[in-house]
Order: C-alpha cells, then structure tokens, then sequence
C-alpha cells in the first residue's frame, strides 16, 4: 500500500475558482497525488503527458483512426510510456519520436512495441523507492465470522511460540484442535494445517526435508496443476512472455530451473510449431534435484515425442543439481551469438533463500549467460519476516484464501492439491535456519532483488492478460478468480487478494 | 450532436485545463481516453482491457495514515457479494494487522457508517480501484465513518436492476453486523452515499429501504447519474466541454437500461414522466452535491426540486467551478469543501425531518 502524505500539504488557501496548487514532488520527482492512484508521472512530464492526452483527443474525435481490439497495451501506471505508445499506434507517420526499442538483437518484426517497454526509460535500478510499509490483504467470507475465535486461538499459540512459552502454547495448540473440529470448509483445513505446524514446533517433530520425498512432491503438483488454475496461470503468462520474446528468432534455448513434470512445456512446443513462418529449433535444459534424475530424462523424451509430433526440431538435456545455487554457466552449454535463450522459474527461487548467498549465485549464472528473457513466477506473499509471529500470521491469511479457492465438490485431484498445500505450511510454521524452504517474498522484494542484481523489467502486456482471463474462465468455473496488472506483472488471486505474480526480466544494459 | 471542428476542441480543451490543477486534469483526461477505447459503437464493452487498465490496490489489515481495511464476501445471496469495508485504526498497536469481528464500534458513541456506491457510470471501476480505495480513506479520516464500500455487478454484462439489488443486499447485511452497532443502543447507523452512478444507486436503495422499513440516516449523491429523454439546457450548453459528452452519457444509459427503454425509465428518471413520487414517504434527508461544470447538472437540480416539493428534507451543495471528479484529489476547494459538509451531514443529531425549510445552497 503506498504511503501517502497528509491530505491539506497540497490544498490551496486561495478562495478563488481556479485553485490549481503546485505539483507536490516525492523523491523521484512523480506527482505524489497521482502515485497513490496507481499512476506514475513525474511532475517535470507532467505537462508533456498533458499535450500528448490532447493530441491522442485530436485524433480519436476524428474518427478516422480507432485502436484495434488487438492493440497490445503495457504497464498503464507509466502513463507517459502508454500515452507514446498510443500515439505511435495511432500515428505512425507523424514526426514525433518513435518509441525506443532499446534491443541489440534483430526484433524488428515485433510490432507495436512487444516484450520491450517504449518511452523514456533510461534509468537503471528501481524507479520508485523501496517500500517498507508491512501490507497485510485479508478476505473474510461471511462463514469465517463465527471462526473467529479460532484464528484468535492460532495467533494466541503462536504468540505463546514466539515468546518461547511452551507450557502455554502446548495448552493452546489443543485448544485450537477443539475449535477447529467444530469448523467446516476451508477454515477447517487451514487451522488444522497451522496447528499441526504449531505442534510439531512445540514438540520438536519436524516435517522430512521434502527432497528425500520429491517423486511424491512431484505427484502432488500434478494434482495441485489439474485442480486449480495456479500454475497454469503461472505456466501460460510465463509461456506469453518466452513467446514474445522468441518472436523471429530461429534457434531457442529454454531453462528451466526446476523442470518438475514438464507441464509448461507442452504448451509452448505447440505454440512454436503455429509460429508464422515456422517454428525454431527448440532447446530445452531441464534442471532438477538429485532424487529426480532418471524421471527428468524420462520427461524430456516425452516432450521429445510431442516436438516430433508437431514438426518441432527438438533437443533436451539434464541437469541434476542438490541446489540451484551450484548452477555453472558452463554446464548450460550455452551456443553463444546463435540462440535466444529464456531462463525459467516457477516457485524455485524462493527456496534459495534458505541459503545465504544461494540467490546471489544464481543471479550471477543466469547474467552471465545473457538471457534475452528471465520469467519468474512467485507466490505473493511476505512469508520470509524475520519475526516467527508475522510470519504466522501473514500465511494463516493467504492459505485461507488459497484454500476457499479450492473448496468445491471433493475429487482426489483436491485432496492432493490440500496436501501439497499442507505441506508447504508445515515447512513454513516448523522449521527453520536451511529447513525452511517456503520463503515466499512478495513481487515488490524480488522486483528490488533484480533491479539490485542488475535486471529491468520487461512488461507482460494486455494481450497475455486478456488471454489468461480466458483461460480461467475456462477450466475455473468460479469468478472468484481475478488476474491484475501491476507496473508490467501479472497476478492471479483469489477474490481481491493476489496470490501468486508472474513477472519477466532482462539485462540492464547500461552504458 | 456532432463535435466541433478541430479549433473549436483547443479552445475546449485549454480552457478545460485552464480550470482544474495540471494533475487532475491529466488524471480525468487519462480516464477520459481510457473510457473512449473501451466503448464500442455497438454497446459492447471491452472488459478485459477494462480491468487491466483499472489501477486497483488490495485491502491492508494495517493501518496507513490511521486507516485499515479488509475485504469481505456475502457468500449467502445467489451472487458473491464482495465489499471493502474501511475502519480507522485501533488504538491499541498491538491489534494493527488483525480483524475482530465479534466487538461493535462502540458502546458509547454513535458511529455512522457511509455505506458507499462507487461511480463509473455503472460500468467501470471496482471497489478496489485505486481512485476509489483512496478516496474512501478519506471519508473515515476526514470526516469520522466507517466505510463500506460495495463491489455491485455493472453494465453491459448486468442490467438494470443488478446494481439495485446488490446495494439492497449489502445495505441488508452491513445493518444485520454486530461490528458495526454502535451507540448505547447497539444499533447500525447507516448512511448512503455515492457518486455519478453511485449516486443514482443511493436514490434507489434508499427508496428500497423506505418501502421496506429499513432505516437509513442519510443519502450523500455526489454528482449523481441521472437522465431523461429530453436535452436539457446545461447538457447542450456543457457538452464535450469538461470531459463529458452526452454521447458518452447515452452510451452508458443504454448499456444499463433494460434493452430497448429510453432515458425516461424510472432508473434513469426518477422523477420524470414514469417516476414514483414520494410524496408521503418517510425518506431519509439528503445531501445533493452538484459540480457547475457537469453537463448533468439540470438533471441533478431537477432532481434536488423534485425531493423538495414532496417535502423531503434536502441539502444543495453546489461548486460553481468544479468539475466531475473534483473529489479525486485533494488538491482544490471544492474537496475541503465537500469533505466539511459531508462530515456536517453524518454527524447533525437530527434525525430525519420531514419538514419543508428551504434547502441550504452553497455555492462556491
């Protein structure tokens, strides 16, 4: 949520009609009333952005020229940068200045302004100061008022937790187990998950290191793919971005950091085989941890046979890696000058910050290959607080809203999805230091994460979003699902509260 | 009505900028342009880009700048209804980040909730966008409420009466909440506002209400959505000149109104030739907010006669210079001025008079 400043700083002590005030400036220089509405305009363009809303007037009143349905539109907070775009979309042969492509390699053949933000984005790093203000998104349905009590007992035990008195938490948890079984629905479900994390923190039972248990982790995310939209949400807006990306090029290299079961890669082999023109020639490197070694091979064979199906040149390699952060450049194989090359991450890099310094040697790999194009996708949320407490609390709230999402008539696919879900809960609320994987950070940390490490930003447009609200009216059913742009990313939540955010990157090529 | 020459637009358009603060003006030109690209001459409406031009901003449990909000879902009508309710900060740090659903406001004090209708002409914005978040921050810091603001169905996709009903709905469930009694006599202190087409909604639910015995303080419309067939004065004489068009106003009647009805329904003319009077009727006192550069104005006034003449009891704030939209940023008059009669409304200790004093017109 972003900070605003005191209403009357602004306001005019002038009685009369016109009592226009002076823009008041934040660090950065954007107009501070206008941040807070989602916009971002620096007051020194201010008046550019003014003449340039004019001149887009002009030209829609004429009636001659009328954007297409199909025109493509980016992260509408850069309201200079959309208002060129538009002006180029809608006058092209006019004399103002085209917008920057800013690209080394040959995409001229993307139009309008695609995977590369137009305007005048010259400077690196983060555009707008860090935000420090704690944001908790709640969504209570009417069922949950009577559970009231019970989230109340959940916190009073974790509160117990953290001041380190177990005799009382120990009183609570079972307190909290009582409460619970009078529950239904999703609500019952979480404060069991929580309390048994609670328990087992108390007592000392940790949960199993998940990679001892991987094929069965990866049987899990099946079930979590076929019940819910989540990650196809993830794998569809990751794909949209690759593809943009990919757009002429004739040699492709995909790597993915956590290949899983290959279920996005499907999806885009058919979508480069529809490619105008042809398809390229696919390369996928399909990373995974040790205990998955013979199932990824299998894995890319499978996609093999789909490629040839399709008419796709196809071409898979392995790695097997303990950890993503003993990634070498070299062991990429990376065909220098020849191919475009998309690094892929979904729900893998959060658990490198179990690790110090892990994050750091993975940015540094994935740079030092030069990718054209780096997607990430994370659970939205602020799980990795130093404080046990917040961190508590923050997860009881978004599972909640994980979990109502799920609710519906009971299929395997469902029970599975709920324990694979538990399962991260349990990794989150008992353990600690290396254990604790399930650090999930919000957009808003890894955006300053890569902008520190030396990537900006590259804006999933209006086109990816139309689609992927398509998608989940298809196979969701519910309308409790809704996709939002922010600043160029995509989220998907669950009724107002974002739950996981797809974002995509490039170098920073400065200088 | 056809669009003036090319000349003829720069000297709307400067005189347009000439009169709001560069930033607003550039805000509701933005929206402006937005709008224009989302309308299709064939009443369709494109939703998906809608929403992803839409800024919205999720509900924060703690608070910033004395104010917190969290979203809830009535998951009991046939529609899930999803409000945002906005509170201001407990006193106790301690509780920042959490939501008690089991205490009321208060056992003291009375506490008047707004339940709030956002605009966009029926069609555009949410409960969280951002314009609409910010601006109901607002209302509980400056002038003392509770907010809670309603996320109903809108046009094309739902007609006429879905807008209706979901105010009635939520206005049903936001009485029916414990948390939100307040006084010694543990009741909700209910008042409804909105604007452009959420103040068209207010009139409705409060009409609702009346019938229904249901009892509402208050009704705050902020420049509110109304219509009829004929071309009033203000509307040739404003069209196209403060960013609106009565092209534009057509469209939207026409996406909201039941296919095939003209502007003089009821929804769109309250009290025209098919209106219901009130005469007689226990209406709650109303607050009339009118920019004099709104192209709907006649309408608005018009409406403001008709409250007056069946002896209802009604305030006319009206801002000779404001434009529609004054309220989005604080940065004029017209917004401390609205806030200071807004705050006046929801906490006079009268109750609802049924007597004939003249309106108070303010003008600014």
């Amino acid at each position: 949520m972003k900070r605003e400043h005191s209403h009357r700083e602004t306001s005019s002590v002038k009685v009369d009609s016109s009592s226009m005030t002076a823009n008041k400036e934040e660090a950065g220089g954007f107009d501070e009333l206008l941040v807070v509405l989602g916009y971002k305009v620096r007051s020194s363009d201010m008046a550019d952005v003014a003449h340039k809303l004019e001149q887009l007037e002009m030209v829609l009143d004429d009636g001659i020229s009328h954007l297409s349905d199909d025109t493509v539109h980016y992260n509408p907070s850069d309201l200079s940068g959309w208002v060129d775009s538009l002006l180029f979309d809608l006058n092209p042969t006019c004399d103002q200045v085209k917008p920057d492509q800013d690209s080394e390699y040959e995409l001229s053949a993307i139009p309008g302004s695609a995977a590369y933000p137009p305007g005048k984005r010259t400077r690196t790093g983060s555009d707008s100061p860090t935000t420090t203000t704690t944001t908790r998104s709640m969504v209570v349905l009417d069922s949950q008022e009577t559970g009231v009590r019970l989230v109340h007992a959940l916190l009073a035990c974790a509160e117990a937790v953290q001041q380190n008195n177990l005799k009382l938490a120990d009183v609570l948890v079972k307190h909290v187990g009582l409460l619970a079984s009078s529950q239904a629905g999703a609500m019952r479900k979480v404060a069991t998950y929580f309390a048994e994390g609670l328990a087992r923190r108390i007592y000392r039972i940790y949960p199993h290191d998940d990679v001892g248990l991987s094929s069965f982790s990866d049987t899990l995310q099946i079930h979590f793919y076929e019940s819910c939209p989540y990650l196809k949400f993830a794998h569809f807006t990751a794909n949209q971005a690759i593809l943009e990306s990919f757009a002429t090029a004739e040699k492709v290299h995909v790597i993915d950091l956590g290949l899983n079961q290959g279920l996005q890669w499907p999806a885009l082999i058919q979508a480069l085989a529809l490619r105008p023109g042809g398809p390229p020639d696919f390369r996928l490197t399909g990373i995974g941890s040790s205990l998955t070694g013979q199932s990824i091979q299998e894995v890319g064979w499978k996609l093999g046979q789909l490629a040839n199906a399709v008419g796709v040149n196809f071409e898979f390699k392995s790695i097997v890696l303990n950890s993503l952060s003993d990634l070498k450049p070299e062991m990429l194989e990376i065909r220098t000058g020849s191919e475009s090359i998309a690094v892929n991450s979904v729900f893998e890099l959060h658990r490198l910050l179990a690790h110090p310094g892990s994050i750091d040697n993975i940015l540094f790999t994935i740079k030092s290959i030069k990718p054209d194009i780096i997607t990430v996708v994370e659970q939205e949320a602020d799980h990795n607080g130093s404080v046990f407490l917040d961190r508590f609390t923050e997860s009881l709230h978004y599972y909640s809203s994980l979990f109502d999402s799920l609710e519906g008539p009971p299929s395997q696919d469902r029970v599975m999805s709920e324990l694979y879900l538990g399962r991260q809960i349990l990794n989150l609320v008992a353990c600690e230091g290396e254990d604790r994987v399930e650090r999930h950070e919000t957009l808003v940390q890894w955006r300053n994460r890569f902008s520190m490490g030396g990537f900006k930003p590259v804006n999933i447009g209006s086109y990816a979003y139309k689609q992927a609200s398509m998608l989940l009216a298809l196979y969701a059913g519910a309308d409790g699902y809704k996709v939002e742009e922010h600043e160029g990313c995509l989220l998907l939540g669950w009724q107002t509260r974002p739950l996981i955010a797809t974002s995509a990157w490039r170098l920073n090529r400065v200088g | 009505m056809t669009m003036t020459m090319a000349g003829g637009n720069e000297v709307n358009l400067s005189e347009c900028k000439r009169i709001v603060p560069l930033n607003t003006w550039v805000l509701i030109s933005n929206f402006k342009l937005a709008y224009t690209l989302l309308r299709r001459p064939d009443g369709s409406f494109n939703r998906h880009l809608a929403e992803f031009l839409d800024r919205k901003v999720p509900a924060n449990s703690f608070p910033v700048d004395g104010v917190f909000s969290f979203d809830h879902v009535d998951t009991s009508a046939s529609t899930n209804l999803l409000t945002r309710i906005y509170l201001p900060a407990p006193l106790d740090p301690s509780r920042y980040g959490t939501v008690d659903l089991t205490e009321p406001l208060s056992t003291t004090e009375i506490v008047p909730v707004l339940v709030f209708f956002h605009g966009g002409s029926f069609t555009h914005s949410s409960a969280n966008s951002a314009i609409y978040d910010t601006f109901c921050r607002r209302l509980v810091t400056i002038c003392g409420v509770v907010v809670v603001s309603v996320d109903y169905r809108r046009s094309p996709e739902h007609r006429y009466p879905c807008a209706y009903d979901d105010g009635w709905s939520a206005l049903k469930w936001v009485k029916s909440r414990i948390w939100l009694q307040s006084g010694k006599d543990s009741n909700v202190y209910v008042y409804l506002a909105g604007d452009s087409s959420g103040g068209n909604i207010v009139h409705h639910v409060a009409v609702r209400a009346t019938n229904e015995g249901v009892k509402v303080l208050g009704n705050i419309l902020l420049h509110p959505m109304f219509g009829g067939v004929v071309r009033t004065q203000s509307e040739m004489r404003l069209d196209g000149k403060y960013f609106v068009t009565i092209q534009d106003r057509d469209w939207y009647w026409r996406a909201y109104l039941p296919e095939g009805e003209d502007r003089d329904h009821p929804a769109c003319n309250p009290f025209g030739p098919r209106g219901q009077t009130l005469e007689g009727v226990n209406f709650p006192k109303s607050l009339v907010v009118v920019a004099g550069l709104d192209l709907v104005q006649d309408w608005q006034l018009a409406y403001v006669d008709g409250l007056k003449k069946t002896g209802h009891h009604v305030n006319l704030l009206y801002l000779k210079q404001a434009t529609i939209g004054f309220y989005f940023l604080p940065n004029n008059d017209h917004f401390h001025c609205l806030m200071d009669e807004l705050k006046k409304f929801v906490h006079s200790i009268e109750e609802c008079s049924r007597s004939t004093s003249s309106p108070t017109l303010l003008s600014l």
